[in-house]
């Protein structure tokens, strides 16, 4: 059996591939119309129907042609566009500006991500108090939800968080694939460490000065999203940092690196993210048998969490965030989706299916609302 | 326990929530604290532990070593802040110099945690000059806390800069007590598994360090000139 798989690959008849989405088909057709598809509005029904197809006809295509990345990225890079829009539309409808201002500090408006998360450990734990003004149960994004969102997420796919969950993740994978081949390739592995150093460093100084201080200085994507006023010279630093690091980490660098450079070298989740991939049971197997030790999958890695050694040894680094990058472009099928526990080279098909199964099913769900909304806004300025 | 460690940690916090200088001086020792030990770490470790007769001889060894960085810390913080009452009196100096110092050092701090041109030998190395096992560690703590590294500089800067002398002690405390955190675990080093991945971590975080105080110092100059 396991013989077939092998030789087979991970591609799908026509009626197979249909048949693995119809779970897809049925769960996300429940999420996005909530049982009761409402076809009143014309804009929102058409939006709602483009969303719905988009997401089920990648997933179809995910099982039909047996490529991952290819059709992820796809769905990851819209999710980001579209959140990005949503967020900057909220905005401007509530304060008619990206900047907020510090009224809107002060009664709690702002919308929290989980890039928060990390320093708000130590506040919590020792002072009791939540370090980030947004609110706790209502609202657009608010705490409670982005944190049971992300700690089931994180649980269950570890890093896969950062290629299937994170809705900035698309921004920096979208500019990494705009050249065909890299400008710069000999970048010093040792600056994977570096989200552990601002991982530390942004705890600390949240918990020293119980302000979220990644958010306050560092965020690339404060440039995509909202931003404090700029009223003195700090807050202008603040906004020269938002805007440089955007442009260096998530435009210049991954296009001329063809790498996910702000998430391999700054994001602070990305480094706790890199931590749970020790309990996740999903991860990215190497069949030693099958590989021919070609190196393609070194090659193409985003988040430089495979080297030759890791090849030779058989097993890939816990900085994988499992995109399926690497999968695609192994032409032996010798580095798979896998299950811990069970030894590489076997059950490559029902690792993938499964792994696919959950992770897809998360970006699908996660991202319906910011597609949808967004259709549905450019449709009302359309018609 | 743990109640009343956290309590204790809780009221650090709100101290040195009330304190920025306090809190600046307090992570910039914590970060570089990591980078002293992994230059110095190798050669305090032989010589604090060296001969020692166990637990109560480690830790006498380095509670001396860390009572003399102190020591010393408090000498450099008193000649800071007489520096600082004497060259930093007219308020336009005291605006533009600091920031410009900030930025000099930041540098020199950024350069220092990833310049592959960085020594990195510990000025302690000296210590195989001394006979006298029970000055060993006061002599390390004499020469470590002098061994002047772009953090020490940063520190001082912030030290000359304060109103107060007791404001200046103050920060070289907050200095102190974050590198000194670094130090506690040196009699299990050789315990620890992943050191380089520490090391590499630590030298890092000191050199983001150096970008906080490099935006900060960027931040006063530019603020200082604007406000004349």
């Amino acid at each position: 059996m396991d013989n077939v798989l092998k030789i087979a690959g991970t591609k799908k008849s026509f009626g197979k591939s249909l048949l693995y989405t119809l779970p897809m088909f049925l769960i996300t057709f429940m999420f996005m119309t909530g049982g009761k598809p409402d076809f009143s509005d014309l804009s929102s029904a058409l939006s709602i129907l483009v969303a719905f197809l988009l997401v089920n006809v990648l997933y179809f295509l995910m099982h039909f042609t047996g490529k991952t990345d290819r059709y992820r990225v796809v769905l990851f890079i819209i999710f980001a566009l579209t959140l990005s829009f949503t967020l900057i539309k909220n905005m401007i409808a509530v304060r008619n500006s990206m900047s907020f201002s510090q009224a809107d500090i002060l009664e709690c408006k702002i919308p929290f991500c989980h890039l928060v998360i990390p320093m708000m450990i130590l506040p919590a734990a020792f002072s009791k108090s939540i370090i980030f003004p947004g609110s706790i149960l209502n609202g657009f994004a608010n705490i409670s939800s982005m944190l049971v969102l992300w700690g089931v997420a994180t649980l269950v796919l570890g890093r896969g968080f950062c290629s299937w969950g994170c809705f900035y993740g698309g921004w920096d994978d979208g500019f990494s694939r705009m050249r065909k081949k890299p400008l710069l390739k000999n970048i010093n592995v040792i600056w994977k460490w570096m989200p552990f150093a601002v991982l530390l460093m942004v705890a600390l100084t949240a918990a020293l000065s119980l302000v979220p201080t990644y958010c306050d200085w560092i965020c690339p994507f404060k440039a995509v999203t909202e931003f404090e006023q700029v009223t003195s010279v700090e807050s202008a630093a603040k906004a020269g940092v938002f805007f440089s690091l955007f442009a260096g980490l998530v435009v210049v660098l991954p296009a001329m690196t063809k790498k996910r450079t702000q998430c391999s070298f700054l994001c602070p989740m990305g480094a706790i993210n890199t931590v749970s991939n020790k309990i996740t049971p999903f991860t990215i197997k190497i069949d030693k048998n099958a590989c021919t030790e070609c190196f393609k999958c070194v090659e193409v890695c985003p988040m430089y969490a495979l080297s030759k050694e890791n090849i030779k040894e058989g097993k890939v680094s816990i900085f994988c965030s499992k995109c399926g990058k690497c999968v695609d472009a192994c032409s032996k099928n010798a580095i798979h989706f896998g299950i811990k526990g069970i030894p590489a080279g076997t059950l490559k098909n029902f690792s993938r299916n499964l792994f696919l199964f959950v992770s897809f099913l998360f970006m699908a769900v996660f991202s319906a609302g910011s597609i949808i909304s967004t259709l549905h806004s450019l449709l009302k300025i359309i018609f | 326990m743990w109640p009343l460690l956290s309590c204790a940690i809780a009221d650090a916090f709100i101290i040195l929530k009330k304190k920025p200088a306090m809190t600046d001086a307090f992570i910039l020792g914590l970060s570089s604290g990591s980078a002293c030990l992994a230059t110095c770490g190798m050669v305090l470790f032989p010589y604090l532990m060296a001969g020692s007769a166990g637990v109560r001889r480690i830790t006498i060894d380095l509670s001396l070593f860390l009572i003399t960085r102190l020591l010393v810390y408090f000498i450099l913080a008193t000649i800071a802040w007489y520096f600082g009452q004497v060259f930093f009196s007219n308020p336009v100096v005291r605006n533009i110099v600091p920031g410009i110092l900030y930025i000099v050092f930041a540098v020199m701090l950024v350069w220092y945690s990833i310049g592959k041109s960085r020594n990195p030998e510990c000025p302690a190395k000296i210590v195989s000059t001394v006979n006298n096992h029970k000055l060993i560690p006061i002599f390390l703590g004499i020469v470590n806390s002098f061994g002047f590294c772009p953090a020490l500089f940063i520190i001082l800067t912030k030290s000359a800069t304060q109103g107060t002398i007791v404001q200046s002690y103050l920060a070289f405390l907050a200095f102190f007590i974050g590198s000194t955190i670094w130090f506690l675990p040196l009699p299990l080093a050789g315990k620890v598994r992943k050191k380089e991945v520490l090391k590499t971590i630590g030298l890092l975080a000191t050199g983001l360090a150096g970008i906080i105080f490099m935006i900060k110092g960027i931040t006063n100059l530019i603020g200082g000139i604007i406000n004349g």
